[in-house]
């Protein structure tokens, strides 16, 4: 691959989704430009725009991966279409498709139409809502940078969409508030200025909220900016708990899986029914658990059991409580976002990083012997 | 037919950071206010602004707004209004309290408070941050607070043409980007944020959407725009596009070297090293480059000594950027970098109130001239003039508005606009547009750059009324309603067109070397007694007309600038 700034030009296949939502019509069509070699999928739709097609629609706008505009799909996958380098693709020789993001109505081509996105954003009421003490001396909120780390992933969301479009409980469940929002959400609820958390929670479990997600993490998979909407969730759901807010069947059910494991160090689905949906709702489903029993689907609940291991359960139990780890502050943050960026991050020394084959000249201060000149 | 489709008392053009924050103002003060963006909010290029914004606040060493100003002035190459300076930095600290107030999520110094760092020709650590994301955080939080207020955005329309009628500004004529079509929408006062230009640019910092319509739609309604030859190129920007490394990088301590490792800027401004002025080091930088000893047209941005653990935690954007757009680690390898076109000091004439000429009609923001930041702008001096500024304009569109009662929007404007449109997009054959966008970006960066020679200038005069006259034939190909953003790209690059006349125009005239206006050739330096003032560019009879206006002082006298 050439140096960044020579014009070296590659050929670029691309398929892409067109829909124009006035006419219905919807087609698939190929396109073969020249592009430079540097050239991301954003700089291709724009050749393409602008020498093949100019009726072609897609978002734009600070091609840096900051504004949020141009989610897509590609290959059936949400990208930032100004992050997604096209080199190693045209390479291989691979026609990739592109087309609009999912889970939101397509207006034309590659531009969906973000209402729906944002009505679920401003459900979760999203503005600080002062509660506690505010500042006296009329300066800022005394607050650590520790604390503030709680949200330092949820403040990276640019609400592209990306994770939205992925989303499968949404695919069901379209009224789900969804990955972006909850993500939202988790902004404020982690955040000591806000003095709504009580509210906030009973609202994420109500129905379409939290315990909705159906944990596939292909939220955190397909987050351009490493929000990781799914741990944003986990947080919510951590905090509820700690809250003592827990009436939701997800909640039930996540409490139960854990005393289940701290007692007896393995799952007893048999109890998780009636502890989760209550007896009454058990009852009702008796055929369907005799007929899962019938094919081996169920451990039988008798004769009652404790898995070898369980002490190993409860060690890791203690030691979550320990590190108080019940709601969302015991939540590190920062690992899954930063790890994508590691790319082999090994802890060399200075001295070893200047020293490495090819490595650009140790910097140096000249001396200067006339007076200097600005 | 275009129609008028709402009324209200305060429409607020172009919705990043100056633009909600004049909305917030405004509702506040309890106007009915909307706001009309071709992007939606959250999607403004405020949002890319990366280092920080700069306050008194003292949290990391003594500080004083006076301090401030006087840096302010300074690195304005004493181009700055003072009064408007002053107004800045005195209430800079509240406002950047109340954004605290109202949610931003700032980093935090060890007790707690607003970390700040040193930023480029500041006297002291005055740059509040949030990582290198601060612009970011600062939308969102706007934002957060125009949703709280729920302020009616017209998102996603396209503003064309400003309605001007009985000496007033009562509207403005837009394109709907969604659903098609011509929407006017009638206001008592409009305030136009709708930020910079720098798509006047091959190598820029700017976003796709920075294509100075508000400048150009003032222009064309007869208002001036001052120094416009007063853009200012960053000094570390990634080659080919001009994607932006923060000045933060500096702040937090980073090199520059050319290829033989050397800190060149030691013999360019041996006191402040990389924290000297933008205009300073991008000229060091290019002249580097122009003596054989850059690196492919790049110098080396080096973070190497700053060790993984910072990199991560107080530079984790840039380190992103450099990764996927070059494939460098800054922790392993020194960035390329190079200056690129950045921000526009220059704009449509404002006071301090962020009035123009035209009663009703304000600006703020980037796209506005106050002036705070003269002939070059220090680093994170933009964040907060959009927020000091934007408050300003809001609170006083709002109380205009609320002691005036009538809007109204003649048939004619609807008309006129109407039969525009249909001409441009009745054109059945011409040039597609990109070819004339492309050469008009690549052509001002060749001639109207960091350094500017009179033969280049006056080529590129040239050379403007040759594309002008190419897009006279510019052919729309889409002529679909639903977004149609081969038109509304097609409007852009007009707009970019006038204000190349305008740059030009008073590039030229101004034969002098002050802040980014550069002339080694000619005029190498500066000339307070001759050219101590602004230039305005006014639109008469389709071509630009300059005449000057004097600096406003207040108590600070022009010194020899060094760094």
């Amino acid at each position: 691959m050439a140096a960044a700034g020579e014009e070296v030009l590659m050929k670029v296949a691309l398929k892409i989704w067109r829909y124009d939502s006035a006419t219905g019509d919807r087609a698939l069509k190929e396109y073969e430009i020249e592009a430079p070699e540097w050239a991301t999928l954003l700089d291709c739709l724009d050749i393409v725009k602008d020498k093949h097609d100019g009726s072609l629609a897609y978002r734009k706008s600070c091609r840096m991966m900051i504004c949020g505009s141009c989610g897509m799909r590609m290959d059936g996958a949400a990208v930032l279409a100004c992050k997604t380098r096209m080199y190693e693709i045209a390479q291989s020789g691979h026609v990739p498709v592109v087309s609009a993001m999912g889970n939101l109505p397509i207006r034309k081509d590659l531009v969906v139409d973000m209402d729906p996105f944002w009505a679920k954003f401003n459900a979760m009421k999203p503005w600080l809502q002062p509660g506690y003490e505010r500042p006296e001396d009329g300066r800022e909120y005394r607050i650590s940078q520790e604390r503030m780390n709680v949200i330092h992933k949820e403040a990276l969301c640019i609400n592209c969409g990306c994770c939205v479009s992925e989303c499968n409980a949404m695919e069901s469940d379209p009224e789900f508030l969804g990955p972006q929002a909850l993500a939202k959400g988790m902004r404020f609820v982690g955040d000591p200025r806000d003095g709504a958390t009580i509210e906030r929670l009973e609202q994420y479990n109500s129905e379409h909220g939290i315990w909705d997600c159906t944990r596939c993490f292909f939220c955190n998979e397909r987050c351009p900016k490493g929000v990781d909407p799914r741990d944003a969730i986990a947080k919510l759901g951590a905090e509820s708990v700690a809250q003592g807010i827990d009436r939701d069947m997800g909640a039930k059910h996540a409490k139960w899986f854990v005393k289940s494991a701290e007692t007896t160090g393995w799952l007893r689905e048999t109890e998780l029914v009636p502890k989760t949906q209550g007896v009454v709702e058990a009852l009702k489903q008796t055929k369907f658990a005799l007929n899962l029993a019938k094919h081996g689907k169920v451990p039988p609940p008798f004769p009652p059991h404790v898995a070898r291991d369980v002490n190993e359960a409860r060690n890791l139990r203690k030691l979550v409580r320990e590190q108080d780890r019940q709601g969302a502050l015991g939540h590190v943050q920062g690992e899954h976002a930063l790890a994508k960026l590691d790319h082999g991050h090994a802890g060399e020394s200075l001295e070893e990083i200047y020293d490495r084959p090819g490595a650009a000249p140790r910097p140096w201060l000249p001396e200067i012997k006339e007076e200097p000149s600005a | 037919m275009a129609r008028v489709i709402a009324k209200h008392d305060v429409l607020v053009v172009g919705a990043g950071c100056a633009g909600m924050r004049a909305a917030i103002e405004a509702f506040d003060a309890g106007a009915d206010v909307a706001m009309i963006s071709k992007i939606h909010p959250t999607r403004s290029h405020s949002g890319a602004a990366e280092g920080g914004i700069n306050a008194a606040l003292g949290n990391a060493s003594e500080d004083s707004p006076e301090i401030h100003a006087y840096d302010t002035v300074k690195g304005s190459d004493y181009l700055g209004d003072q009064d408007g300076i002053e107004i800045l930095c005195d209430e800079a600290p509240a406002d950047v309290y109340q954004l605290e107030n109202w949610g931003a999520v700032f980093s935090r110094t060890e007790d707690g408070r607003i970390a700040q760092r040193p930023f480029g020709a500041a006297g002291a650590p005055r740059t509040a941050y949030a990582a290198d994301i601060t612009g970011h955080v600062l939308v969102q939080v706007l934002w957060e607070q125009v949703c709280k207020r729920d302020i009616p955005t017209y998102e996603e329309y396209f503003a064309w043409q400003l309605v001007e009628n009985d000496g007033r500004c009562q509207g403005v004529v837009c394109w709907d980007l969604m659903d098609g079509g011509l929407k006017t929408i009638g206001a008592k006062t409009v305030i136009l944020a709708t930020g910079g230009a720098g798509r006047l640019y091959t190598g820029t910092t700017n976003a796709y959407a920075c294509t100075g319509d508000g400048m150009a739609m003032a222009l064309r309604a007869g208002l001036p725009l001052k120094d416009m030859e007063m853009m200012q190129f960053h000094p570390t920007t990634l080659a080919p596009t001009g994607v932006l490394i923060t000045e933060g990088c500096r702040g937090e301590g980073a090199y520059l070297l050319n290829k033989d490792g050397e800190r060149f800027l030691k013999r360019y401004a041996p006191n402040t090293m990389e924290l000297a002025s933008r205009d300073v080091i991008s000229r060091a930088e290019q002249m580097e480059i122009d003596a054989g000893r850059g690196v492919d047209g790049n110098v080396l941005l080096d973070l190497r000594h700053l060790g993984a653990e910072r990199i991560i935690e107080r530079l984790p954007g840039s380190r992103e950027l450099s990764m996927t757009f070059l494939g460098v680690d800054p922790i392993y390898d020194p960035i390329p970098v190079r200056p690129g076109a950045h921000y526009h000091m220059g704009g449509v004439a404002t006071d301090v109130w962020g009035q123009t000429e035209l009663t009703g009609l304000y600006a703020a923001g980037e796209c506005a001239c106050v002036s705070v930041h003269g002939a070059n702008r220090l680093g994170g001096n933009a964040l907060m003039e959009t927020i000091t500024f934007g408050k300003r304009s809001g609170a006083h569109a709002a109380e205009w508005a609320l002691s005036h009662t009538t809007v109204e929007v003649p048939d004619s404007v609807e008309r006129d606009a109407e039969r525009e449109l249909n001409a441009l997009l009745d054109r059945k054959d011409g040039e597609r547009p990109w070819a004339i966008r492309d050469e008009l970006a690549s052509t001002m960066h060749e001639n109207f750059g960091v350094f500017r020679r009179e033969h280049q200038m006056e080529e590129q005069g040239t050379i403007v009324a040759g594309l002008q006259q190419r897009y006279e034939r510019a052919l729309v190909e889409d002529k679909g309603e639903v977004f149609n953003s081969d038109l509304t790209g097609t409007i852009e690059l007009g707009f970019l067109l006038d204000l190349a006349e305008c740059m030009v125009v008073a590039g030229i005239e101004r034969r002098e070397s002050r802040g980014a206006h550069a002339r080694p050739d000619d005029y190498p330096v500066r000339d307070d007694e001759n050219f101590m003032k602004h230039t305005m560019v006014h639109w008469v009879d389709g071509a630009p007309k300059l005449s000057w206006e004097p600096v406003r002082m207040t108590k600070w006298q022009p010194q020899e600038r060094k760094y």
